[in-house]
């Protein structure tokens, strides 16, 4: 691919990102909130295409932005216009913590910036054929980060069963 | 090998054409064959046996008035069914046909898109695919459209999970992801609808649900909610979500032709090279055959009973599939 498509499709990509991830947080109707966040996730992926990540691309997809964003959709639309409410803004411990984690992303940029600036950005990395494929994903799960595999794996078990336990309803008020 | 841009541009026009006409005398087929079936004798008045009925309905479909709910959300009305038959055309593309050809020294492959990661991209692009008929349903302003969207929604995540496991056992067996490599694996030993037998009950089972055909058909059971997610559809927009659900029907045999039927090989006798593309459309055509028979044969189930049996009977035998193929690939 030429140098001149990829930077077209990266300021679309980038662009999308940003109008939708703005468009998450500002707009009154939470059907369209999760439909803009379904966006969002879009364009992510396809900056994950532009670097040479294909199956995280195609899994970002098939996992946030199909599965788990019509579970969102669902519960809006099943909740219909009760579930209409201005943006609150949350407890204010949720504020501070946002206010910390949007000024550490500042600093990150600033630092890049920077670095970029001073020329100490110059090396690329190193990028081999089997980068970001299945196999080479596998691998590593398997091995340098089995750790975290695993424990990922446990957090999710929790997360169904205590799914399964709060859509049981107890025996005594089941009226069958 | 290098595909130049214009072959995969012609093959991609070509494909989705084909992939139309195939819609659209499937339609004309089922309505025929069900007939026949039921002891009638089916849609026989336009042209010779109602060879142009598909055609005589595509033009009162586009010449009709696009209506729509004066309460209705404008433009996501518009989107849904764009979007559902947007993804269920691209779908097709990595689909493998044939092993590919050299014709006047340009090569021409076997599909419109050979990727690494096919059978995700499916996935991927069919988990979008829900949208439009979520958005469709909701947009409409419509209580009957509501609940059918929701009823689609809910009946489409559920089975998706089996549908995604159930295939795991044949990735297993040819250690790859793509669809190309999956039915060169196949040539090699046997096909794997004998070795993944269970898997590929399971998933027919789920795609059937997965594309809400009978007895899945709950998304649009008409005593209940009047059509579904599309109630209040008129005219060619109707027609796309129509299209839409016929052709993720294609696909989905195709995708199990090449997941379990061989592709593109012949059984046991292979014939020249361009002969795989016949034998490709020949297990399609059987496999939506057999589609259509089920439709006229079993009634459609009740709600709680398809929950029951997506999660309580198909989910745990596709994980267990899973396992045992591989616990016993390892093993070997």
């Amino acid at each position: 691919m030429s140098n001149v498509l990829v930077w077209i499709i990266w300021f679309l990509a980038a662009g999308g990102c940003l109008a939708t991830g703005v468009a998450v947080v500002s707009v009154t109707n939470p059907f369209y909130s999760a439909l803009a966040l379904i966006g969002n996730l879009a364009s992510l992926a396809v900056l994950y295409l532009l670097l040479a990540a294909e199956f995280l691309a195609a899994a970002q997809v098939l996992v946030y932005a199909g599965a788990v964003m019509v579970m969102f959709l669902f519960v809006v639309a099943y909740l219909g216009g009760r579930a209409d409410a201005p943006w609150a803004g949350g407890p204010p411990l949720l504020r501070a913590a946002a206010v910390v984690a949007a000024a550490a992303l500042l600093v990150e940029v600033v630092v890049v910036v920077g670095l970029a600036w001073g020329d100490n950005l110059q090396e690329p990395a190193e990028v081999s054929d089997s980068f970001g494929s299945p196999a080479e994903i596998g691998e590593l799960f398997v091995t340098s980060h089995l750790l975290a595999f695993e424990i990922t794996s446990i957090v999710l078990l929790v997360a169904a069963i205590g799914g399964v336990v709060l859509g049981t309803t107890p025996e005594k008020e089941e009226a069958e | 090998m290098q595909v130049e841009w214009y072959v995969s541009l012609i093959q991609a026009l070509v494909v989705i054409n084909l992939v139309m006409v195939t819609f659209a005398y499937l339609t004309l087929a089922e309505r025929k064959i069900m007939g026949r079936m039921q002891l009638r004798y089916g849609p026989n008045r336009a042209g010779p046996y109602g060879l142009l009925q598909p055609i005589a309905d595509l033009l009162k479909l586009l010449n009709k008035e696009s209506f729509q709910p004066t309460a209705a959300i404008d433009w996501l009305y518009v989107l849904g069914p764009f979007l559902a038959a947007f993804t269920a055309l691209t779908t097709f593309s990595v689909i493998p046909f044939g092993p590919g050809w050299e014709i006047g020294g340009v090569y021409v492959p076997g599909q419109v898109a050979d990727i690494d990661i096919a059978l995700i991209l499916i996935f991927a692009i069919g988990s979008i695919g829900i949208y439009g008929f979520i958005i469709g349903g909701w947009s409409s302003d419509s209580k009957y459209a509501l609940l059918g969207s929701m009823r689609t929604c809910a009946q489409l995540v559920s089975y998706e999970v089996s549908l995604a496991l159930s295939v795991l056992g044949v990735v297993i067996m040819a250690k790859s992801l793509s669809l190309t490599a999956i039915v060169e694996a196949q040539s090699d030993t046997v096909w794997y609808a004998g070795p993944q037998f269970v898997g590929l009950v399971v998933f027919s089972l789920a795609g059937t649900a997965e594309t809400a055909r009978a007895p899945f058909d709950l998304p649009e059971a008409e005593q209940e909610l009047v059509a579904g997610y599309h109630t209040e559809y008129g005219g060619m927009r109707f027609g796309l979500y129509s299209m839409s659900e016929y052709i993720n029907l294609i696909t989905l045999s195709g995708l199990s032709v090449t997941l379990f039927l061989g592709g593109w090989h012949g059984p046991g006798w292979e014939g020249a090279t361009w002969a795989g593309p016949l034998w490709f459309i020949a297990k399609l055509l059987i496999l939506l055959f057999l589609f259509i028979w089920m439709r006229t044969t079993l009634p459609r189930l009740r709600y709680d009973q398809l929950m029951r049996f997506g999660w309580k009977i198909l989910l745990p035998v596709a994980i267990l599939n899973a396992i045992v193929t591989a616990i016993v690939v390892v093993a070997v």
